[in-house]
């Protein structure tokens, strides 16, 4: 035993030595080396990764607002609004997006990007009018905007010449606001729930979309191995 | 008629059809089915399952229809087989994935169809994915510590690679024997390392997995596994643990045994308790006042040399009053010829005192039938004190007390038994005064006896004292007993002022319970500064030193033992204290202070003698002549032991 822990602390000691004289010229050589190819596959890849957790966040806010709010709800408020909510009123409907996988894989990278960041963006300002915990819904939108930022950069790195998704196709909410705000106790309720549904659909869209495109874009990221 | 008769057939003809035969079956539309899950395993496709209802006795079929939203149009499951039984699949070119499907069933037969309730479902939030597959589970040999590497693959339909599905893993491991799993969370990674295996055991091993929003798997097959032996490594080191560690408790063992002594007196240091000697705390608790005093008496009394008396340091107060005015305290020391003496002292003028030596009153007493001397000595105690001669009176008393019986257990009832470790270092003072003249009688019951007070002693000293009439006895008066047998001069005042006497009676008791160490019931106890006699000096003048709290002697007061030396007895306040004035004031008060401070508020015209024993009385100071003043240095250690006898010197 001993002379193994002898032998062992022997090699730690030259390893830990051979690392020091020799760290400043591997690190000067990988510099050299990598450091400008590798640069923006590096920052894209830490930028999805980034994204990618961001987006599992705001999923799980989402799905923790609504979970809040269906258990305030009577069993029979929550048969009808199960059945209401089969007409669609998310608001982000007028995006279109890929709805299973093979539409999914069959778009580029960039047209997911650019889907992703749509719909956040529609998020980001109504997402203030979502009900639930106070605490809650006020780190919401911050954190969309961050997002959105985010899948701009990606957008950025990434375009290489493609053409880019105008941003004006993103409509302005105001008409879903002030219809929000004119509606009677029923109608909020059933309003209320519509929101948080959608904004929990919307953001598990996000991020099947994100990761879908990170691991398209390097595959050795967390998906294959 | 007619038409009553054809409704009537038609009647019975409804109720040929409708009735059911004779084998009992009865056709009826179908029960209701009810939809029980729907899974999908990849986020790909999905199945759903339902359970039928009652099938009314005729084929019935089923069928499933579904809606999704945004749409009105109604589609029926294009595959009942796939999935099994009562079972739809939905292949991925029907499955929309964050689209909302309403699903219903329905059962038909002949007679009908019945619609189950709709469901409403999301196919992303379905996902239960299969078990992984291919586990595999190895032992890594780390040196000695051998380790298991658990290794699996997501299963083969779950599209991890393209990101469409992220999976997280779990796995749990028992031993053979065990009913308890041991789960483990291995996140997205697909190896995962167990340690801390028991050697020698056969382990099994599971894995599952879910997707990041979904649910759990099933457990996947379970994977066997054996732990090599690797024991004897353990072994040895566990031996040389074992020894190192006996060696090192043999060492503490030694060092400790070695130092116990004074680990002893360092952990646990003595306590000082109650020292009387011969005197027996079990006998007492026995609470037989029979056996506790006769063990008392026997015990080592009276002792017989001189050389004893370090332990049992008898204090008396003695009060002495010459010419009518002066309260001698004297500390008795000798205690042998207490009794004799007493009795050979009645021609003594000077003496009056009565010394509440025990040795004296036992040694009289003992050999005395004690309830007939009882009720004579009280009669005696009585008229004597009545008696106009001081002597005289004081004499009788003094014989009285000598001669008197110790015990009176009707009187002292409680208090008899309570007497013997009473005696402590306190000073009792017990007033008499005549109410003619000042002069002061001051018994001082100083005494402190363990055993060689007899308890009846006092107590039947006290009921000489004591009134024949009743009289509640306040707790407050003072009795001063003064030594026996010492040729005293005699307090002039005899007379003992009834009242006092008798509340002294009460009031020894009281007070002599007061300081009782062995926690016996006092009822009345008051602790207060006292004063003991010191001695007795030429003048007859009897020096009290006042006693701080229980134990001990004023550390101021012996420089004031040669300044000041006598006390008059101002009065008895309600403290039970007896309030004495230095001679200076002597002048003022000729004679007794006709004072009527008894406590208890019995003020007959008694001139109490009040010696004040605390500190902040300005009038009163006690002097207290130590007889010997290596007597005084054993009381003043602190401890509660009431074997402090001071013999006064003899004259």
């Amino acid at each position: 035993m001993i002379s193994d822990s002898w032998s062992l602390s022997l090699s730690v000691f030259l390893s830990l030595s051979l690392t020091c004289l020799c760290l400043p010229v591997v690190i000067l050589l990988s510099v050299l080396c990598l450091g400008v190819s590798s640069q923006p596959i590096t920052d894209s890849q830490y930028l999805f990764s980034i994204a990618v957790s961001r987006v599992q966040n705001l999923h799980l806010l989402a799905q923790r607002l609504f979970s809040n709010f269906e258990s305030t709800l009577q069993t029979d408020d929550q048969h009808q609004l199960n059945k209401i909510f089969l007409q669609d009123f998310c608001n982000s409907d007028y995006i279109i997006s890929p709805i299973d996988k093979h539409e999914t894989q069959r778009s580029s990278v960039l047209k997911l990007l650019s889907i992703s960041y749509r719909l956040v963006e529609s998020w980001e300002f109504s997402s203030r009018s979502l009900t639930g915990g106070s605490a809650l819904r006020n780190q919401i939108s911050p954190r969309l905007s961050e997002l959105k930022t985010g899948i701009q950069m990606l957008i950025t790195a990434n375009q290489d010449g493609a053409e880019m998704f105008p941003d004006s196709t993103a409509l302005q909410l105001a008409p879903y606001g002030n219809f929000y705000q004119s509606l009677g106790d029923d109608e909020l309720l059933r309003r209320n729930y519509e929101l948080l549904a959608c904004f929990k659909k919307d953001m598990h869209k996000v991020e099947t979309y994100l990761t879908v495109a990170k691991c398209r874009f390097s595959p050795e990221m967390n998906c294959t191995l | 008629m007619k038409e009553v008769m054809e409704e009537a057939v038609l009647l019975f003809l409804l109720l040929v059809i409708y009735t059911p035969d004779a084998q009992g079956t009865r056709y009826s539309p179908p029960g209701k089915p009810e939809l029980t899950r729907c899974r999908s395993p990849e986020k790909e496709t999905f199945t759903c399952w339902w359970k039928p209802g009652s099938d009314g006795g005729l084929p019935t079929t089923h069928a499933l229809y579904y809606r999704k939203e945004n749409s009105d149009t109604i589609y029926e499951c294009s595959d009942y087989h796939t999935a099994g039984e009562n079972s739809c699949f939905f292949n991925k070119n029907d499955t929309s994935i964050w689209v909302n499907y309403n699903i219903t069933v329905v059962a038909s037969n002949a007679l009908g169809s019945t619609f189950s309730d709709p469901v409403d479902i999301d196919v992303v939030y379905i996902v239960k994915p299969n078990p992984p597959e291919k586990v595999t589970v190895t032992v890594m040999e780390l040196k000695e510590w051998p380790f298991l590497r658990v290794s699996w693959e997501p299963p083969h339909k779950a599209d991890t690679r393209s990101g469409w599905i992220t999976l997280i893993y779990e796995l749990r491991v028992k031993l053979e024997g065990d009913d308890e799993w041991e789960m483990h969370l291995a996140g997205q990674q697909k190896l995962f390392n167990i340690f801390s295996l028991r050697s020698g055991g056969t382990y099994h091993v599971q894995v599952r997995c879910k997707p990041d929003h979904g649910f759990w798997s099933e457990w996947s097959s379970t994977s066997h596994i054996e732990i090599p032996d690797y024991l004897h490594r353990e072994k040895s080191m566990w031996i040389l643990i074992a020894v190192f560690s006996a060696f090192i408790f043999l060492i503490l063992t030694w060092s400790l045994h070695m130092s116990s002594h004074s680990l002893k007196h360092c952990i646990l240091p003595p306590v000082p308790g109650p020292k009387i000697k011969g005197f027996d705390k079990q006998l007492l608790k026995n609470g037989k006042s029979e056996d506790l005093l006769r063990v008392l008496v026997v015990s080592d009394f009276p002792p017989t040399t001189p050389s004893n008396y370090e332990d049992m340091l008898v204090e008396y107060l003695e009060v002495y009053v010459p010419q009518e005015q002066e309260v001698l305290l004297e500390e008795s020391k000798d205690l042998h010829d207490s009794c004799l003496k007493f009795e050979g002292s009645t021609s003594d003028n000077d003496s009056g005192r009565v010394s509440c030596d025990s040795h004296t009153l036992l040694m009289d007493k003992c050999g005395e039938a004690k309830e007939e001397g009882r009720q004579t000595d009280q009669e005696d105690s009585t008229t004597e004190a009545e008696a106009q001669g001081q002597q005289k009176d004081w004499d009788q008393d003094t014989l009285m007390y000598a001669n008197g019986d110790i015990l009176s257990p009707e009187k002292s009832s409680g208090r008899v038994k309570t007497w013997p470790s009473v005696f402590s270092p306190l000073p009792q003072y017990t007033l008499s005064l005549p109410d003619q003249t000042s002069s002061l009688e001051m018994a001082k019951q100083h005494c402190y006896s363990d055993s060689l007070f007899c308890p009846g002693s006092t107590s039947s000293y006290l009921t000489h004292l004591g009134n024949n009439d009743n009289e509640t006895l306040g707790p407050g008066s003072w009795e001063i007993c003064l030594s026996n047998r010492q040729p005293y001069s005699h307090i002039p005042q005899m007379q003992t002022c009834q009242q006092v006497r008798s509340h002294s009676d009460v009031n020894i008791s009281t007070i002599a319970r007061k300081q009782e160490p062995a926690g016996l019931p006092l009822p009345f106890f008051r602790p207060t500064a006292y004063v003991e006699v010191q001695r007795f000096d030429e003048e007859d003048m009897v020096v009290l030193q006042s006693i701080v709290s229980d134990h001990g002697f004023h550390e101021g007061f012996p420089q004031m033992l040669q300044q000041e030396d006598y006390s008059k007895v101002k009065g008895v306040d309600s403290n039970n204290m007896l309030l004495l004035q230095t001679e200076a004031m002597k002048e003022d008060g000729d004679g007794c202070r006709c004072q009527d401070q008894v406590t208890n508020g019995v003020t007959e015209s008694s001139c109490t003698l009040s010696i004040s024993t605390t500190p902040h009385k300005p009038t009163a100071h006690i002097h207290t002549v130590v007889s010997t003043q290596d007597e005084m240095a054993q009381p003043a250690s602190g401890y509660v032991d009431t074997a402090t006898i001071f013999t006064l010197p003899t004259y």
